[in-house]
């Protein structure tokens, strides 16, 4: 549990990953760049005094992810992503079977999505069916830039991606999250583009859309996508961590996704490992408008709004109940192993500090 | 030998190299520092460039390569010059392919667009984002939103005054003065973008290309704040990574 300013602010970290990038695992040349390209992200942003050497980001294993997390990271929840990389990784970078295995073990404390790729076919379908069963998701995340033999993209308006979203709808998976950020090899317009997430939205009016890293090298477009599509979200990750590097950047970003999204459809995310939670809920938490981008944008990143972009959106997509949950993690594993339980011990009458 | 002459050194190349930018970020790849090494040998001039990471879209990198090329090729005693990207995933491909003067989609068969649809993308939205601090200029000059929307490409004069560009308003009854740099800078991709190709033609337009109106111009500036957020920001991740590669210069 974050504080600020005396109150609680429930953190909902929408997106992580687990990953194993370690020089093993890689199989295509695609595999190391993807990571250098990664960590590139991490250093490039993350305060000196918080920076990973590369072995140790290559593969820092479930114990060190829960510790940052919830340990030391304020995190109360966290929603796993996964990108799968088959091409480029043995055994996949960042998998939804990987991933479940820290659902088993913490159930209160993690939600496991899953993911599907349109050029899978009949197979892909029952793929989905069995994430579905087995770890019951309510969310996909789905990498439209994904290599696969020859094809280096999809879209997600193409008659395959929508027969997956109509097994979506009908398996009640309400939260496809497409990644439409930094570049993965945007050779194909298809990749980059955050069209596609246009008709998508319009087709699935039952299902939600996160965009993630609202789209940033075009969050023009998504933007006005978005305003437009009342399904559609839009996830932090990478934008977040503007807050501490470049904070007159992130208020402009911040002011801009306000303006035309509003408060209820923004959500942060860590993208962890990529950035760490610990550093970063601060930053964003301790992030202001300046007087004229208050002005300029018409709207306000007072507690209120940072409550709901920190945590209650991501919990009203994935019916999470906040006082409940809170309630929950008072006693869970991860609340006594890192003496936690007092955060969450809220008790009748309300503080008087 | 060196055959340097005042006009084709080293410095009239970084001059020339000015003109081409990164087409995502609307900025020179001198500015952003992408530019590694140049070497004047007349009739040859060689620049190798590198991007901010191996993953940056390769139809942009084709583009700044070629755009290289064609820039230095216009100095003069220049006869061919080789250009060399770097630490990029498609560094060779880039390389051979644009100083052997092959197209793109030969090189890159499995791109879906080529090189000019992307380009005609990225500088509507450079059009765009230059219209934003021109329409913001014009309104701090006291024009009001329907006589900057009225706007036609001759009713501007940008040699006016090296700072200030004359602006016509009510058919030449009144000039107002307004700062030349964000006139010069909408005019010149406007025209580069096919918007205005006459005197006659308005100067604003929607993102769409719509002529600007009155009761469109709330929205579109704020459109058009968008799509210079949106530059902004890119080039604050790109500025970032480049930086965490390649170490900071200061």
């Amino acid at each position: 549990m974050y504080q600020h300013e005396g109150e609680d602010v429930f953190v909902v970290d929408a997106h992580i990953h687990n990953w194993d990038a370690s020089e093993e695992n890689i199989i295509h040349e695609g595999g190391e760049q993807f990571i250098q390209c990664f960590y590139d992200y991490h250093t490039g942003f993350t305060p000196e005094e918080h920076q990973w050497d590369l072995a140790e980001y290559r593969k820092y294993g479930s114990d060190r992810l829960v510790k940052d997390l919830f340990r030391d990271g304020s995190v109360d929840m966290a929603i796993f992503q996964p990108t799968h990389l088959e091409e480029f990784y043995e055994e996949g970078f960042n998998t939804v079977d990987k991933n479940a295995e820290l659902v088993e073990e913490h159930p209160e404390r993690f939600i496991v999505n899953g993911r599907f790729d349109p050029r899978d076919g009949e197979e892909g379908l029952e793929e989905l069916e069995r994430q579905k069963e087995e770890y019951d998701i309510t969310g996909v995340k789905v990498y439209t830039a994904e290599w696969k033999g020859d094809s280096k993209g999809w879209r997600l308006d193409s008659e395959e991606a929508f027969e997956y979203l109509e097994k979506c709808a009908e398996l009640g998976i309400e939260n496809v999250h497409p990644h439409k950020g930094p570049t993965i090899r945007p050779l194909n317009r298809d990749a980059f583009d955050v069209a596609d997430v246009d008709d998508a939205a319009t087709s699935f009016p039952e299902l939600n859309f996160v965009v993630e890293h609202v789209g940033l090298p075009r969050l023009d477009d998504f933007c006005w996508i978005a305003a437009q599509e009342p399904n559609v979200y839009g996830g932090l990750a990478v934008a977040a961590p503007l807050a501490h590097a470049r904070p007159r950047k992130f208020g402009e970003i911040i002011g801009e996704l306000l303006f035309w999204l509003g408060e209820d459809r923004v959500l942060f995310g860590s993208d962890y490992a990529i950035w760490e939670p610990d550093w970063l809920v601060e930053a964003v938490m301790e992030a202001e408008l300046t007087p004229e981008q208050r002005e300029e944008f018409g709207v306000e990143f007072d507690l209120d709004v940072k409550k709901k972009v920190m945590g209650e959106n991501a919990a009203t997509l994935y019916d999470i109940d906040i006082p409940q949950k809170e309630s929950d993690l008072r006693t869970d594993d991860i609340s006594e192993e890192f003496g936690l339980a007092d955060q969450y011990d809220r008790g009748p009458a309300p503080a008087d500090d | 030998m060196s055959v340097d002459t005042p006009t084709t050194g080293r410095p009239a190349v970084v001059e020339r190299l000015k003109r081409v930018t990164d087409p995502e970020l609307d900025r020179s790849i001198v500015d952003l520092e992408y530019v590694e090494r140049i070497e004047v040998d007349l009739p040859r001039v060689f620049v190798r460039f590198a991007l901010p990471t191996a993953w940056c879209s390769p139809a942009f990198a084709w583009m700044m390569a070629s755009d290289v090329r064609e820039e230095v090729e216009e100095l003069p005693g220049v006869g061919r010059v080789e250009v060399e990207l770097v630490d990029h995933m498609h560094g060779e491909e880039i390389t051979e392919g644009v100083n052997a003067g092959d197209p793109f989609e030969s090189v890159f068969e499995d791109a879906t667009e080529g090189v000019a649809a992307v380009r005609a993308t990225l500088d509507a939205k450079a059009r765009l984002a230059r219209q934003y601090d021109a329409v913001e200029a014009l309104s701090e000059a006291g024009l009001a939103p329907e006589q900057i929307a009225d706007l036609r490409r001759e009713d501007v004069t940008l040699d006016a005054d090296a700072d200030r560009a004359a602006v016509a308003v009510r058919d030449g009854a009144l000039t107002v003065f307004a700062p030349r740099e964000p006139l010069a800078r909408v005019v010149e991709k406007a025209t580069e973008t096919g918007l205005v190709t006459s005197g006659e033609d308005r100067l604003f337009a929607s993102p769409e290309g719509e002529p600007l109106t009155p009761s469109s111009f709330d929205l579109v500036q704020r459109r058009a704040r968008l799509a210079k957020t949106n530059m902004g920001g890119q080039g604050t991740v790109c500025d970032g990574l480049r930086r965490a590669r390649y170490g900071a210069d200061d």
